[in-house]
C-alpha cells in the first residue's frame, strides 16, 4: 500500500484556496491544490493502512503460504503442495469440526435472530424497558470466558438445570457435557444466551426507525397485530435482519472461547470441536502450523461461500426502502 | 501553503515521537535471562505447588547470592507446552523447563536441549545419571546422551474408594491382598462387576500410554520389543488382555476419565464416592484431602494373573537446560540442586505431590504415613517404566496411539484390529 | 444514522410510543400483551438467573457442593472463596493491565479510524475507492486465519509475551471503525468543512477542529464498542501472553479454572464473579450511552 508520498518542498501558490473540491475553478489552481489534498489523504488513512498492511495482509498472505507448508516452530520448514488440503479434506477431525461449526451456526443463528426479533417488537410496546434492557445486555457485556465457566457449572447434571429438566419431564438428569450428542447443544445455548440482548438493541433501534405515520396508516386500514407485524414491520425490519445475520453467522463460524472453556478437550467424542478450534489444536497443541493453516484457509472458503450465500438470498427476502411497496 | 506543509511534518513528527514513547512505555512481559548471574525457569502447576516452588528459588538464593533465580508458571499443564514451544520459537524461552513426558521426545528431537551427560558426571554435580531410577528417562535419552532428567515420578497406582466398595458389598481389601500375594486379575474384575452392579462406576482410567501399556505389562504381554517395533498384535496374551479391557470400556464399567466433562469429571466422582477405583498418581493426595475424607481412600498396585507385582507405567516430567541459555553454569547449578535428593525432599515434603525420582529421598514418601500402603508408591516405582523410547521420540505418535484405544473402548474396533492399527502407525512413524 | 441520532435513540423515547387505540380490539390486545408480558419475564429471568446461580454459589462451602449440590441456598455463607481467589491469583494486576489497554486501544483506534473515516469520506484521492473496498472485504478474512503468522510476526518484533503485540495492533487495525467514521462524516453537512477550507485552514485544521467536535457522539459510540471488543478477546491473548502477570481478566479467569476446576466450583464461581461483577457494575452506571452505541453499530451498517 502507498504511504505517505510527501514531498516537503511546497509549490508557491495563490494566497486563496478554492473553496471546495467540488467547485468548478481554474484547473491549474485546483490541480496544485488538489495534489497537496491527496496528500492528506493519504496521510490521514496512513495509520490504518499500514496497520492492515502488516498485522492483516501480511499475516494472511504468509497463511496462504505456510499452508503449503509442513512446519513445527522448531525443526525447518518443508514444501509439501496440496499435501496438507489433501490430507485435511480426508482428516476426520476435520471433517468432524466442520460439520459441527455449521451445525453450531445453522442452530444459533436462526434461533438467535428469530428470538431477538420477537422480543424487540415486545419490548417496543413497554414504556418502561430499560430493566429489560439492561437484563438482556448484561450477559452481552460480560466476557465469553466468564459466561462459558458459568455456564460450565450450569450444565453439571447434578445441577438446577438437569435436576429441573428431569423433574419436569420425567426423564433422567442430561448429562450437558458429557453426553455427544447434547453437547453441542449446550454451546449453542450458551451462544444465543450471550448474543440475544445485542440483537435485541439492535432491532429494536430499527423498530423504532419506523416512521409511526406507516403504523398509523396500515391501522385505519384495519390492519391488526399480526397483519402489522408480518407486512410492515418485519420488511421495513429486514435489511437490519440482513446485516445482523451476516455478522451473526461469520461469528458463529468463529466459535472457539465458548468451546474452549466449556468443554474440555472438544467435548466428548469431539463433539464441539470446531473449525477455530481445531485450527488452535493443530498449531499449538500439536505443533502442525501447516495444517493449521490450511484448516484456516479452508475456513476462509467457508466464510466466504456462506456470505454469498446470504447475499443471493437477499434479493428474494429483504427490501428496501426504495422497493416499490 | 507553506502552513500546510510544515503541518504535515509536524504530524508525521508527533506520529513517530508517540510511537517511540509507546514503544518504550509499553514494555513489559517475561522472557530468557539476558544476563549469566540469572536463571529463569519455567513449570506448570497447583498454588500449593508453586508456593512450594518458590520458596526452594528463595532457599536457593540464599545458598547462591551470586544467582537470581526467577519463576514463570504456566497456570495449566494443557497450555505450557505450546507456550514453552513459542518462546522458543522466538528466542524468548527460559534458561530451565519442564517437559511433560508426551512432549519430551519432540523436544529431544528438535534439538534445543543443552545436552547434560558431561555435565552430570562432573564434580560439580549433585545428580549423577546413576542416582536416579534407570527406567524413567524414556526419551529423555537420546544415543547415550541425556538431555533432560526426571525431577520427580509419579506411577499410576490404583486409588480406590473404601466406601464405595462397602456400599457394592465387596469385603475384601484390595492392598491386603497385594500384601499376601493374592491380587489377581480375576479379583479385580470381580470387584469390578460388583460396583457396577451396584451402579457404581467400576474403575476411571486417564487415555494415556500409561493405562494401555500397564495394562498389557500386568497381564503378561508385550508391546514393543526390545528392538523398538511394536509386536502387540502378534501375541496371543496381548490380544486378549486388549480384548477385556476393551470389554470392560465398552460395557461402561471402565471410564475414560478424559471424556468427563469438564467441572464435573473424574475428581468430583472419586471424591463423591461414585467410583471404586481410580488410576492416577501421588497427587490424588491433594484432591482426597481437599474433600476431607482421606481416610476412606488407600493405594494399590496393578492386578496380574497371579498376584504378583509387575511392571507397569510410571509418569515423569522433565527438567531440562535451555540450549541456548546465556547462563550456563548458573543454569546447570540450579538444575542440579533442584534435582538432587536434597532438593527432591525439599519440594516433595509435607504432603507432596510426587514420588521422588533420585535415590536416596525415599523417606518423603512415607513421613506422613498417608495413604495406609504409601510404600506401594515406592515398589511401583522400582521396578516401573516410562514410555517406550521408539513411542516416545515421534511427536504426537503417543497421543494416535491413544486414540485408536479409545475407538477400542468405544466400541467402534475390536481388540486384534485395534493393535493391528497400532502396529500399522508405529511401522509408518517410525520406519523413516 | 447520523452522529445525532445516537443520543437519543434508544432508551427513553416515550414519543415513540405507540398510542393505544381506543376502540376495537382491545380485549384481544389486552391478552395477546398479557402474552408477551409473561413471555418477556421468563426470558428476563432466563438472562439473569446463571448470574445469580453464580453469586449463590460462590458463596458454598466444598462440603455442601459436595454432599448436598442439589440445595439451592448457602448453608452456611461463606466468603472463603473470594478471599481464596482474590489470593491465589492477580486480579487486580489482571484489571490493571486490561484497563490499561483498553484505554490505548480506544484512543489509538479514534484517533486513526477517525483520521481515515475522514480521508474515505470527504477527500479525493487516487485509490480512494478501491482502498475502501478492500478495507471492508478484509473484515471477512477471519481473524484465526492470520493467528500463526500474526504470531511468528510477533516474534520477529519481540512483542510475544507483551502488551505491546496486543496494544499496537489494536490501535491500527479497525476496518469496521472506519466504515463507522466514514458513515458519521458523511452525515455531516457539507457546508461545514467548506467554510473552513475557504478561510484557509487545512486538511488537518479542519480536521480537528470542525470534524472532530461534531463526531463527538460517534467517537463515543466508537469507544464503547472497542473497549467492549478490546476487554474481552480471548484467542489473541492467549497466544500470546505467556506471564501470569500480564494477563488480561478474561485470561487470567481461564487460567484459574486450569487450576481449580477440579471439585471446589464455589471457588471457581467466586473467580468468575471478581471477573464479572465490576464489569456489570460499570455496565448498568453507563447502560444508556451503551445502548445507544451499541444500536448505532448495527443500524451503522445499512
Amino acid at each position: 500500500m502507498t504511504v505517505i508520498t510527501g514531498d516537503a518542498t511546497a509549490t508557491p501558490v495563490a494566497s486563496v484556496a478554492p473553496p471546495a473540491p467540488s467547485a468548478p475553478g481554474g484547473l491549474r489552481r485546483e490541480s496544485a491544490w488538489r495534489r497537496r489534498d491527496r496528500r492528506w489523504g493519504y496521510v490521514f488513512i496512513g495509520p490504518q493502512v499500514i496497520g492492515m498492511a502488516l498485522f492483516v495482509l501480511l499475516p494472511f498472505v504468509a497463511s496462504l503460504v505456510l499452508a503449503f507448508a509442513s512446519w513445527d516452530g522448531l525443526t525447518e520448514l518443508t514444501w509439501v503442495g496440496f499435501e496438507n488440503f489433501t490430507a485435511q479434506m480426508q482428516d476426520e477431525l476435520l471433517l468432524r469440526s466442520i460439520g459441527n461449526t455449521l451445525l453450531i451456526a445453522l442452530i444459533t443463528v436462526p434461533i438467535g435472530l428469530g428470538l431477538a426479533v420477537v422480543i424487540a417488537v415486545a419490548l417496543e410496546k413497554l414504556k418502561t424497558r430499560t430493566l429489560y434492557l439492561i437484563l438482556f445486555f448484561a450477559p452481552v457485556v460480560t466476557s465469553t470466558v466468564a459466561v462459558a465457566m458459568i455456564w460450565q457449572q450450569m450444565f453439571r447434571v447434578d445441577g438446577v438445570l438437569s435436576e429441573t429438566i428431569a423433574k419436569v419431564f420425567g426423564i433422567a438428569p442430561p448429562d450437558w457435557l458429557g453426553d455427544p450428542s447434547l453437547a453441542l447443544l449446550a454451546v449453542c445455548i450458551v451462544s444465543i444466551w450471550s448474543s440475544l440482548g445485542l440483537n435485541v438493541i439492535i432491532f429494536l433501534a430499527g423498530l423504532q426507525n419506523i416512521s409511526p405515520s406507516v403504523i398509523e396508516a396500515a391501522r385505519i386500514d384495519g390492519a391488526g397485530a399480526w397483519r402489522l407485524f408480518r407486512s410492515i414491520r418485519m420488511p421495513l425490519l429486514s435489511p437490519i435482519i440482513f446485516f445482523s445475520s451476516i455478522v451473526a453467522f461469520i461469528s458463529s463460524l468463529q466459535t472457539f472461547d465458548t468451546v474452549f472453556v466449556l468443554t474440555a478437550d472438544a467435548g466428548p467424542d469431539n463433539a464441539t470441536r470446531t473449525i477455530v478450534y481445531h485450527i488452535y489444536d493443530l498449531g499449538f497443541g500439536r505443533f502442525e502450523f501447516g495444517p493449521a493453516s490450511a484448516a484456516s484457509v479452508i475456513l476462509l472458503v467457508l466464510t466466504l461461500v456462506i456470505t454469498a450465500i446470504q447475499f443471493g438470498a437477499q434479493k428474494k427476502f429483504v427490501h428496501y426502502e426504495d422497493d416499490a411497496a | 501553503m507553506p502552513r500546510a506543509n510544515s503541518k504535515m511534518r509536524r504530524l508525521l513528527a508527533v506520529g513517530a515521537a508517540s510511537a517511540v514513547m509507546i514503544g518504550l512505555a509499553a514494555c513489559s512481559g517475561g522472557g530468557g535471562a539476558s544476563d549469566e548471574h540469572t536463571v529463569v525457569w519455567s513449570t506448570w502447576g497447583t498454588p500449593e505447588e508453586l508456593t512450594r516452588f518458590e520458596e526452594f528459588n528463595d532457599e536457593f538464593m540464599k545458598r547462591h547470592p551470586d544467582i537470581t533465580v526467577e519463576l514463570q508458571p504456566v497456570a495449566s499443564y494443557s497450555d505450557y507446552h505450546s507456550k514453552l514451544l513459542a518462546q522458543l520459537t522466538s528466542n524468548t524461552a527460559p534458561d530451565v523447563f519442564y517437559i511433560g513426558d508426551d512432549k519430551i521426545g519432540q523436544f529431544v528431537d528438535a534439538k534445543v536441549l543443552a545436552p547434560l551427560t558431561k555435565l552430570m558426571e562432573s564434580d560439580a554435580s549433585q545428580t549423577h545419571p546413576d542416582d536416579f531410577f534407570p527406567g524413567l528417562f524414556g526419551a529423555a535419552e537420546q544415543d547415550g546422551e541425556i538431555f533432560a532428567a526426571p525431577n520427580d515420578s509419579n506411577p499410576d497406582v490404583l486409588w480406590y474408594d473404601k466406601q464405595a466398595l462397602a456400599a457394592a458389598g465387596i469385603t475384601e481389601d484390595p492392598a491386603a491382598l497385594a500384601e499376601d500375594g493374592e491380587w489377581t486379575t480375576d479379583k479385580y474384575l470381580e470387584m469390578n462387576d460388583k460396583l457396577a452392579a451396584a451402579g457404581l462406576t467400576g474403575s476411571m482410567f486417564w487415555n494415556y500410554w500409561a493405562t494401555h501399556y500397564s495394562w498389557i505389562s500386568s497381564q503378561g504381554g508385550t508391546a514393543y520389543d526390545d528392538s523398538g517395533a511394536f509386536v502387540g498384535n502378534d501375541d496371543a496374551t496381548t490380544v486378549d488382555a486388549v480384548d477385556t479391557l476393551g470389554r470392560y470400556f465398552q460395557d461402561g464399567t471402565f471410564v475414560v476419565a478424559d471424556s468427563m466433562p469438564e467441572g464435573a469429571g473424574a475428581d468430583s466422582v472419586f471424591v463423591t464416592h461414585k467410583a471404586g477405583f481410580f488410576s492416577q498418581g501421588r497427587y490424588t493426595i491433594g484432591t482426597v484431602e481437599s474433600a476431607g475424607e482421606q481416610d476412606s481412600y488407600d493405594i494399590v498396585r496393578w492386578p496380574t494373573p497371579d498376584g504378583q507385582a509387575a511392571p507397569t507405567g510410571v509418569a515423569t516430567s522433565y527438567l531440562a537446560i535451555n540450549g541456548k541459555t546465556k547462563a550456563k553454569d548458573a543454569a546447570f547449578t540450579f538444575w542440579t540442586e533442584f534435582l538432587s535428593a536434597e532438593g527432591q525432599v525439599f519440594r516433595l515434603q509435607g504432603g507432596g505431590n510426587a514420588v521422588p525420582s533420585i535415590k536416596g529421598a525415599d523417606e518423603v514418601v512415607l513421613e506422613d504415613g498417608y495413604p495406609a500402603h504409601a510404600q506401594t508408591f515406592l515398589d511401583m516405582r522400582d521396578i516401573g517404566f516410562e514410555d517406550y523410547a521408539a513411542e516416545a521420540v515421534v511427536p504426537g505418535l503417543s497421543t494416535d496411539v491413544s486414540d485408536l484405544f479409545l475407538k477400542l473402548y468405544e466400541g467402534k474396533a475390536d481388540a486384534q484390529g485395534t493393535l493391528d492399527a497400532v502396529a500399522g502407525l508405529v511401522a509408518d512413524k517410525t520406519g523413516e | 444514522m447520523t452522529a445525532a441520532d445516537i443520543e437519543t435513540t434508544l432508551v427513553g423515547r416515550p414519543d415513540l410510543e405507540r398510542p393505544s387505540s381506543p376502540r376495537a380490539g382491545v380485549a384481544r390486545r389486552r391478552a395477546g400483551s398479557t402474552a408477551l408480558h409473561v413471555g418477556l419475564v421468563v426470558a428476563g429471568i432466563a438472562m439473569v438467573f446463571p448470574f445469580a446461580w453464580m453469586l449463590i454459589t460462590s458463596f458454598k462451602t466444598l462440603p455442601q457442593l459436595l454432599q448436598d449440590p442439589r440445595s439451592f441456598w448457602p448453608a452456611p455463607w461463606t466468603i472463603d472463596n473470594y478471599v481464596e481467589a482474590w489470593n491465589a491469583v492477580p486480579f487486580g494486576q489482571a484489571y490493571l493491565n486490561s484497563i490499561y489497554i483498553c484505554v490505548l486501544a480506544v484512543a489509538g483506534t479514534l484517533l486513526t479510524a477517525s483520521m481515515a473515516g475522514y480521508a474515505f469520506a470527504r477527500i479525493r484521492f487516487r485509490g480512494s475507492r478501491v482502498i475502501f473496498i478492500v478495507f471492508l472485504a478484509t473484515q471477512m478474512i477471519p481473524k484465526q486465519v492470520t493467528l500463526i503468522p500474526f504470531y511468528l510476526l510477533m516474534a520477529q518484533f519481540g512483542w510475544v509475551d507483551s502488551h505491546l503485540s496486543l496494544i499496537v495492533p489494536a490501535m491500527l487495525v479497525n476496518p469496521f471503525a472506519v466504515f463507522l467514521m466514514r458513515q458519521f462524516v458523511l452525515s455531516l453537512p457539507k457546508e461545514l468543512e467548506e467554510a473552513a477550507l475557504v478561510d484557509g485552514a487545512g486538511r488537518w485544521r479542519t480536521f480537528w477542529s470542525i470534524i472532530l467536535p461534531n463526531l463527538k457522539p460517534g467517537l463515543g459510540a466508537l469507544s464503547i464498542i472497542v473497549a467492549l471488543d478490546v476487554w474481552n478477546s480471548f484467542l489473541f491473548p492467549l497466544v500470546l501472553l505467556n506471564s501470569p502477570d500480564l494477563f488480561t481478566v478474561p485470561l487470567l479467569l481461564s487460567s484459574f479454572r486450569g487450576q481449580f476446576g477440579s471439585i471446589n466450583y464455589g471457588l471457581v464461581m467466586a473467580a468468575s464473579a471478581l471477573a464479572t461483577i465490576p464489569m456489570l457494575i460499570a455496565f448498568v452506571i453507563g447502560q444508556r450511552r451503551i445502548l445507544n452505541s451499541m444500536a448505532a453499530s448495527g443500524l451503522g451498517g445499512r
